[in-house]
C-alpha cells in the first residue's frame, strides 16, 4: 500500500530521480534521498527486522539512528542502518538476524515459546551444567548470537585522518547550534565549524511543525544566514564521535576522520525521544512521535492510515496535528496525565473533533492475526499516583499505527566524556549540565531549554560565553528565561502489565519486569543493572532507553532519580568503522644511504628497530639456511662486507667529556689514549644491563661512541638528561644519521681496505685502535674491531659519500671474492666470536654479574650510574650465569630454540638465549643461562625442546672455533 | 589527545613527547643504607597529587620538568631543569 | 677525482625517471617532466628535493658568539630564522644552528673546514639532512594529514621555525608566503629522507600535484 503523500516543504527527496532496489528478494522503488526504511515504509512494507533476543517483528521506532530495529546486509557490508542510510541504485538487502527471511523467520518461535526461560541474565545461569554439554550449547549460541555476518573479504580501504583547527566547534545544527554559530561569527576573526550527523541541517526545527509552516521558514532564515557567513563552515552527514582531552573532537564522515582541535566547544545536540513503556509497544506501526514527524516532513510519507496518539507530554499533541496534516485519521489522543493542559494545542485538536482521553493509558497494543503489525490499542484509565491501570474499564480502538511520546533524554555523551557534572531539573524531568569544564558550553534542549525563542537565545548565550572565555571581554551578556511551561518529559511513563513484553530497550529486548528481577538478584546499582539486564549495551547504546531505565531503577530502589546516576559515557557516539579508526597511517622507516645498492644486489630486508636492513642477499636456487652458512664462511675464509649504518653514533666532546663517560658507563675512560677503542657497558640505576657499545677516543676532548641500533635514541636521551643533572662542560651530538658504517671483515680485509688509501694507517691498525684518514677525498674514521671476526675494519663515512666508498670497496674486493652479508649472518658471526648481544642475550632484569663481565665494572670510580646498586647486588647469591655451549657432535633431533628452558632435576635453571648451527665450528652453538656452578668449560646441562625432549649441552670457552680442540 | 607545553617549543600534542618518570633527588650514594638506596631506585610515591616529572620533547631533544596533578591530569607548569635547580637552592 | 655523492632521496625517485644532474658533487633530479607540467604541479602542490644544498651545523653555549666571529648573522630569538644573501640561518632552539647555502657560494664549505674542537663551547654538528621545498594551493590540505599543528599562515609568527613531527617523524618546518603563495621548507634526518619523499610525493599526486625538479623549484 502506497503511503507516500504530496511533496512537503523542506523534504529531503529528489522526486525526479527514482532508484530501484530489492529487499528480502522483493523489488522496490525509492526516490533519491529516501533512506532504506523510508522507501520501504512508503511502499507499505512494515516488517523491517527481527529483534535480537525474541525475534519479534519490528518496524520503525525512532527513524533517527537511536535504535536498530532496521539492520540490513547487502552481502558485502552488514548491519546497515536502514533508518539513516540512503538507498543506492541496485542495492540488494536482507534483514540480519533471521533464519529464513524477515517474514518467515524460523527463530520467531524463540520469542513465543522460550521467552519464559529467557529471563534476564539467563545466560549467566544456564548452559554450564552439565559441563560436558557446554561445548554443545556454545556452538549453538555462537551461531545464534550476534547480528549480521562478517564478510572476511571486506575491502580494506584505509581512510586518511586529517587534523583541523577551529576557534569554535558547534555540534548540532538545530536552532540553538545555528544561533550559536551566527552569534560567534560576528567576530570575523573566529573560525567556526558546525557539524550535524543528519544529511541536512535543522534538527527538530525541520520536522517538529505541529502542522504549521512557521518552523520551516524559521529554519530557512537561519540557514541562509549561515550560508552567507564566510567564517562559518557547515558540515552535515558528519558526527562528532567523542570528546578527548584538551578539546580534541574526531568528526566522522564517510571520507574519514577529521580530528578537530578547537578552542571552544558548544554542544547543541538536542535530546533523544524516550518511548512510553507499555505491552507490545514494539509492534510494527507503533513508533515515537518524532519518528512519525520525520517520516512526514523529510520523506513525504503518511505514517499510518488510522492512528492513536499515546502521550505523556504536550509533544504528542503537536504530533497529532502533524499526523492530521499528513492525512492520518487520528482517532484519539490518550494522555497519561490526569489534568490535560488547556492550550492552543488541545483546542486545535478539539477543532478537528478528536477525542482526548486524559488520565488514561494505552494498556497494550494488539497485534494482527499474523502478529506482524498493530491492529488496535486497549485503553484504560490510569492512576499516576499508584502507577496502576484499571484494566476492568478498558476499551479498544482499532488502528494501524500508534504515535507515542513520553519525554526526552539529553544527548550529552560528549559533555559527560569531558567531565560535566549534572543535576536533575524537576521542572523538566531531565538531567542538565550543572558545571562544565573550561571552554565547553551547552545550548538548547540538551541544556534543558525547550521554548523556541529561548533556544535561539541560549545558542547566542553559549557563543557569548565562549567568546568571553577566549578573551573577548566585550561579548554580550545574555540571559535565558528558565523553563516555565509544562514539563517536556514525564517522570514515569511506564504502564505495567502482568504479561510483560512492555519494552524499555528495543535493541536488547529488555522489558520492565527484567529490571525488577535484576534488582531482586541484587544488581541494583545502575552500572550493575546495565550489565545484568544489558540495557543500553546494544548497538544504540541506550539512546532510546537510558532515561527510562534510570526512572525504573529509581522506583525500584525508592530513591530520587538523581541518586541513581547514569552509566559512563564512552567513545564513539555512533559505531565507527575500523577502517576509519585505523586510518591511513604512517610507517616511518630509516634506511642506509646505499639502500638501492642492496636492493639491486638482491637483498631481502628486515626491520631492525626503526631501520630496514638487509637480512641476507638472495642467491637463485639456494635456501636461506645455506646462504647464511655461505656468507659466514666467506667471512671466515676470505672477506665479507656489511652495511652497519643503523648503529647509533654519538660524539661526546668538551673539557669534561672523559669525566662524563666515566659517570655514564661502568668502565674507565679518563686514561683512554687517543687512537684507542674501549668497550662500554651501560647499566641503569638498578644495575640492569641497558646496552653496550664501543668508545673511540679520536681526540683528547672528542670521544666517538657507537651503540646498538635499537637503543640508540634512548641512550642519547639518557645522556642528555644526565648531562643536565651533572652540569658538566660537554657537548653531545647525535650523529647516527650523519655517518654510514661499512664493516669489512675477514682474513683478506686488510688487503681490501689498504688498497683504497695511500695512508699506511690501515695496515698499522690493530684490534682496539682507531684512526682518521682520507679515502678518495672523503674523510673517514676507521676502527679495528673484533665483533664479527678476528680481523675487521669498521669504516665510518659521511652519509652522502657512502655509496662511493662502498662501491670502491666492492671493486677492490672482487679479487678476493668479497661477499656482502646481512644481519642474519652477522648474528651468527658474532655468536661464533662469543659476543653476547644486549636485548637478545639479556632481558629486563639481567645484571652484569649474570654475564660474567665483572672486568667491565670499575668499582673504584667515585660514581657511575648503577654503581651503588651493583654493590648491593654483589652481596646476593647469583641465581644464573650466561655461558657459551655446544651440542653434541652429529646432533640430531629437534633443534632447541631461543627461550627453551634449561632444566635440572625438574627445576628451571635458565634458558637458551641464542642458538644456531655453525659451519665453521661444525656444531650447534649458543648462549644459555645456567646455574652458576656450571660456568666452567666442560660442565654439562640439559635443554628441554618444544616437543619435550631433553638435549645435552656442554659449556665451552669462546670464540667457539678456537676451543674446537676442547670438544 | 592531551596538549603539553614545552618551555622552549610551545604547546604541542603529547605524541611529540616522551615521559621520563617522576623527578627524584638522588640521595648521597656513599652514605645511605642499602635499604634507603633500594627505595630510591625502586619505590615511587603513588599518592595522587602534584608531582614533578621529567618530560622530553622528541623533535627538539629538550628535557624539562612538568608539574602535573596526577589526579586531575592538569599540568600546572613546565620549565627547564636549571629553573628547578634554582628553586631547590632557594629552599 | 671527485666522487659523486648521493642524495638520501634518490632511492624512491628512480622510478620517476628524472633527468639527473650534479649539484655540489651530488646527483640530483633536475627535472621530472616538461616545465609546463612542473609549473602546473607547483601551482597545485609541488615537492622538490633540495637535500643537495650545502649545510653546516653547530651547537653549544658559545655557538652564537662564534658564528658572529665568522661573519654569520644569526636570529635574535629562539626557534627563528634569517636569510642573509643566499645564506639561510636557522636557530634551532636557543643554542643550535643550521646554516644552509641556498643556491651557490662557499660559506658552508668554509665553515666545515673548522675542526671539531676548535673553540670551547662550540661543537660542530655533521649534517646529513633530507630537505624539501613544498608549495601550492593544496599545501595546507596535505599538511592537515601530515602534521597535527595549525600551520596556516595566521597561526605562525614571521620568521618562525617549528620543530615538530611530520608523517610521524621529527622534522623542522619553516613556512613563509612567497609571491602570495604559502611555501613550506622541511628538514628531516637523511635516513628518513627516502620515506619522507615517498609520503610527500604520494600525497602531492593525490592532490593534483607531484614531483618538481631542482631546475623549476
Amino acid at each position: 500500500m502506497n503511503m507516500r503523500i504530496n511533496k512537503q516543504t523542506g523534504e529531503w527527496l529528489e522526486r525526479e530521480k527514482q532508484i530501484n532496489f530489492t529487499y528480502e528478494g522483493k523489488k522496490f522503488t525509492a526516490y533519491e534521498g529516501d533512506t532504506i526504511t523510508s522507501a520501504l515504509w512508503a511502499s507499505g512494507e512494515k516488517v523491517l527486522g527481527r529483534s535480537f533476543k525474541y525475534h519479534r517483528p519490528r518496524g520503525v521506532l525512532s527513524l533517527a539512528n537511536h535504535d536498530i530495529n532496521v539492520m540490513l546486509t547487502d552481502g558485502v557490508d552488514t548491519n546497515i542502518r536502514g533508518d539513516v542510510i540512503t538507498v543506492k541504485e541496485g542495492m540488494s538487502l536482507t534483514a540480519v538476524n533471521t533464519l529464513g527471511g524477515v517474514k518467515k523467520d524460523n527463530l520467531r518461535y524463540i520469542g513465543k515459546l522460550l521467552s519464559p526461560f529467557l529471563v534476564v541474565g539467563f545466560y549467566y545461569k544456564a548452559f554450564f551444567r552439565p559441563r560436558f554439554m557446554f561445548p554443545f550449547w556454545e556452538n549453538i549460541i555462537r551461531h545464534g548470537a550476534g547480528l549480521g555476518k562478517v564478510n572476511f573479504n571486506y575491502p580494506r580501504i584505509p581512510k586518511p585522518k586529517l587534523n583541523e583547527h577551529y576557534d569554535v566547534l558547534v555540534v548540532g545544527a538545530g536552532p540553538s547550534g545555528l544561533a550559536a554559530a551566527l552569534a560567534a561569527s560576528l567576530d570575523k576573526q573566529l573560525k567556526i565549524l558546525i557539524v550535524d550527523e543528519n544529511k541536512q541541517a535543522g534538527g527538530s526545527l525541520g520536522y517538529d511543525r505541529a502542522g504549521s509552516v512557521t518552523p520551516q521558514s524559521q529554519l530557512e532564515e537561519l540557514l541562509s544566514e549561515v550560508n552567507i557567513t564566510p567564517n562559518i563552515t557547515l558540515r552535515t552527514d558528519a558526527y562528532a564521535g567523542a570528546y578527548y582531552t584538551d578539546h580534541l573532537i574526531p568528526i566522522i564522515e564517510f571520507s574519514g576522520i577529521t580530528k578537530v582541535r578547537t578552542k571552544t566547544l558548544i554542544i547543541a545536540t538536542g535530546v533523544f525521544e524516550q518511548p512510553p513503556v507499555f505491552r507490545n509497544n514494539d509492534l510494527p506501526g507503533v513508533m515515537n512521535g518524532s519518528a512519525a514527524q520525520r517520516m512526514i516532513y523529510r520523506y513525504g510519507i503518511k505514517p499510518f492510515n488510522d492512528g492513536v496518539v499515546f502521550t505523556a507530554n504536550d509533544y504528542g499533541y503537536r504530533v497529532a496535528l502533524d499526523l492530521i496534516h499528513a492525512g492520518t485519521n487520528v482517532k484519539a489522543v490518550v494522555d497519561l496525565r490526569k489534568t490535560p493542559v488547556s492550550s492552543i494545542l488541545t483546542r486545535e485538536l478539539a477543532n478537528h473533533d478528536i477525542r482526548i482521553y486524559s488520565g488514561h493509558c494505552v494498556y497494550e497494543a494488539l497485534a494482527t492475526s499474523d502478529d506482524m503489525a498493530v491492529k488496535g490499542v486497549v485503553i484504560c484509565p490510569f492512576d499516576e499516583e499508584t502507577n496502576q491501570a484499571d484494566s476492568e474499564q478498558s476499551f479498544t480502538i482499532e488502528c494501524d499505527g500508534v504515535a507515542m511520546s513520553a519525554g526526552w533524554a539529553s544527548a550529552a555523551a560528549l559533555l559527560y566524556q569531558s567531565g560535566m557534572k549534572v543535576k536533575y531539573d524537576y521542572t523538566i524531568e531531565q538531567f542538565i549540565p550543572d558545571s562544565l569544564p573550561n571552554g565547553i558550553f551547552a545550548a538548547g534542549k540538551v541544556n534543558g531549554v525547550y521554548d523556541f525563542d529561548q533556544r535561539i537565545a541560549d545558542g547566542a548565550r553559549a557563543a557569548a560565553e565562549a567568546m568571553r572565555y577566549m578573551g573577548m571581554d566585550n561579548a554580550p551578556v545574555i540571559t535565558v528565561q528558565a523553563h516555565s511551561n509544562v514539563s517536556p518529559s514525564h517522570s514515569f511513563p511506564v504502564v505495567p502489565h502482568p504479561k510483560g513484553k512492555n519494552f524499555v530497550d528495543f535493541d536488547e529486548d529488555i522489558q520492565a519486569k527484567d529490571f525488577i528481577n535484576a534488582a531482586k538478584e541484587g544488581f541494583d546499582n545502575i552500572e550493575l543493572m546495565k550489565r545484568f539486564t544489558t540495557v543500553g549495551m546494544g548497538p544504540s547504546q541506550g539512546k532510546h532507553s537510558n532515561m527510562n531505565a534510570i526512572r525504573i531503577l529509581a522506583r525500584i530502589r525508592e530513591l530520587p532519580v538523581e541518586k541513581i546516576g547514569s552509566t559512563t559515557s564512552r567513545p564513539f557516539f555512533h559505531p565507527t568503522p575500523i577502517g576509519h579508526l585505523g586510518g591511513r597511517n604512517f610507517h616511518p622507516v630509516r634506511q642506509s644511504s646505499i639502500q638501492s645498492w642492496h636492493a639491486d644486489a638482491g637483498a631481502v630486508f628486515v626491520d631492525v628497530g626503526a631501520w630496514s636492513r638487509p637480512a641476507y642477499y638472495q642467491k637463485p636456487g639456494v635456501d636461506l639456511a645455506e646462504i647464511i652458512q655461505q656468507e659466514s664462511m666467506a667471512v671466515h675464509n676470505a672477506v665479507g662486507i656489511i652495511d652497519g649504518s643503523s648503529l647509533g653514533k654519538i660524539e661526546v666532546c668538551g673539557p669534561d667529556a672523559a669525566q662524563f663517560l666515566e659517570k655514564f658507563f661502568t668502565g674507565k675512560f679518563a686514561d683512554q689514549k687517543v687512537g684507542e677503542i674501549r668497550y662500554a657497558l651501560s647499566i641503569d640505576e638498578s644495575a640492569v644491563v641497558a646496552d653496550d657499545g664501543i668508545v673511540s677516543r679520536v681526540k683528547d676532548e672528542l670521544f666517538y661512541i657507537t651503540i646498538g641500533t635499537s637503543n640508540a635514541a634512548m641512550v642519547y636521551r639518557e645522556m642528555q638528561r644526565w648531562l643536565q643533572m651533572w652540569q658538566l662542560d660537554v657537548g653531545l651530538i647525535n650523529v647516527t644519521g650523519s655517518y654510514g658504517i661499512i664493516n669489512v671483515v675477514g682474513p683478506k680485509a686488510v688487503h681490501v681496505v689498504s688498497s683504497l688509501t695511500q695512508d699506511p694507517l690501515v695496515s698499522k691498525l690493530t684490534a682496539g685502535k682507531v684512526g682518521e684518514t682520507i679515502i678518495s677525498e672523503v674523510p673517514v674514521r676507521i676502527m679495528c674491531v673484533t665483533f664479527v671476526s678476528n680481523i675487521g675494519y669498521e669504516i665510518h663515512v659521511p652519509a652522502d659519500s657512502m655509496l662511493a666508498v662502498w662501491e670502491k670497496l666492492i671493486k677492490a674486493g672482487t679479487a678476493y671474492d668479497i661477499r656482502p652479508f646481512g644481519t642474519d649472518t652477522q648474528r651468527l658471526l658474532r655468536l661464533e666470536m662469543g659476543h653476547y648481544l644486549p636485548a637478545y642475550d639479556t632481558d629486563g632484569l639481567t645484571i652484569p654479574y649474570e654475564l660474567g663481565c665483572e672486568s667491565e665494572l670499575a668499582m673504584d670510580k667515585p660514581f657511575f650510574v648503577g654503581q651503588r646498586s651493583l654493590k648491593i647486588l654483589a652481596k646476593k647469591t647469583l641465581k644464573k650465569r650466561l655461558v657459551p655451549f655446544v651440542l653434541a657432535d652429529n646432533f640430531s633431533g629437534q633443534m632447541p630454540e631461543d627461550c627453551n628452558l634449561v632444566i635440572e632435576n625438574g627445576e628451571i635453571k635458565g634458558r637458551v638465549t641464542s642458538i644456531s648451527y655453525s659451519s665453521k665450528v661444525d656444531r650447534v652453538i649458543g648462549f644459555a643461562y645456567v646455574d652458576p656452578n656450571k660456568v666452567e668449560a666442560g660442565s654439562q646441562f640439559e635443554i628441554r625442546t618444544d616437543n619435550g625432549s631433553m638435549v645435552k649441552a656442554t659449556v665451552v670457552n669462546t670464540p667457539f672455533f678456537n676451543s674446537k680442540k676442547e670438544f | 589527545m592531551k596538549l603539553l607545553k614545552c618551555p622552549i617549543n610551545g604547546t604541542r600534542p603529547i605524541s611529540e613527547f616522551v615521559y621520563g618518570g617522576t623527578y627524584r633527588d638522588m640521595p648521597d650514594h656513599e652514605i645511605v643504607t642499602d635499604s634507603e638506596w633500594a627505595s630510591y631506585v625502586h619505590y615511587r610515591d603513588n599518592a595522587p597529587g602534584l608531582k614533578k616529572e621529567w618530560w622530553y620533547h622528541g623533535p627538539s631533544g629538550t628535557w624539562f620538568i612538568a608539574e602535573r596533578n596526577t589526579l586531575t591530569d592538569e599540568v600546572k607548569d613546565t620549565y627547564l631543569f636549571n629553573k628547578l635547580v634554582e628553586q631547590e637552592s632557594v629552599k | 677525482m671527485s666522487m659523486m655523492k648521493s642524495t638520501p632521496v634518490a632511492y624512491f625517485q628512480k622510478n620517476l625517471n628524472p633527468k639527473w644532474g650534479e649539484v655540489n658533487g651530488t646527483q640530483v633530479a633536475m627535472s621530472f617532466d616538461t616545465p609546463e607540467i612542473e609549473q602546473q604541479r607547483k601551482k597545485n602542490l609541488g615537492v622538490t628535493d633540495v637535500s643537495c644544498r650545502q649545510r653546516f651545523g653547530v651547537k653549544g653555549p658559545k655557538a652564537n658568539q662564534w658564528l658572529a666571529t665568522q661573519n654569520i648573522k644569526t636570529p635574535d630569538s629562539i626557534n627563528s630564522w634569517v636569510l642573509d644573501n643566499d645564506v639561510l640561518v636557522l636557530r634551532l632552539g636557543s643554542s643550535e644552528f643550521l646554516i644552509e647555502q641556498q643556491v651557490s657560494g662557499d660559506v658552508c664549505k668554509q665553515l666545515n673546514q673548522v675542526s671539531q674542537t676548535a673553540a670551547v663551547g662550540v661543537y660542530k654538528v655533521l649534517r646529513a639532512d633530507a630537505a624539501f621545498v613544498i608549495s601550492g594551493d593544496q599545501i595546507l590540505t596535505m599538511f592537515s594529514e601530515l602534521c597535527k599543528l595549525d600551520l596556516s599562515a595566521e597561526a605562525l609568527k614571521p620568521n618562525q621555525l617549528i620543530m615538530t613531527q611530520v608523517a610521524d617523524i621529527s622534522a623542522t618546518i619553516v613556512s613563509e608566503i612567497t609571491n602570495g603563495q604559502l611555501v613550506i621548507r622541511l628538514w628531516c634526518d637523511g635516513t628518513y629522507g627516502a620515506y619522507m619523499w615517498r609520503v610527500l610525493h604520494q600525497l602531492a599526486e593525490e592532490l593534483g600535484g607531484g614531483a618538481v625538479g631542482l631546475t623549476n623549484c
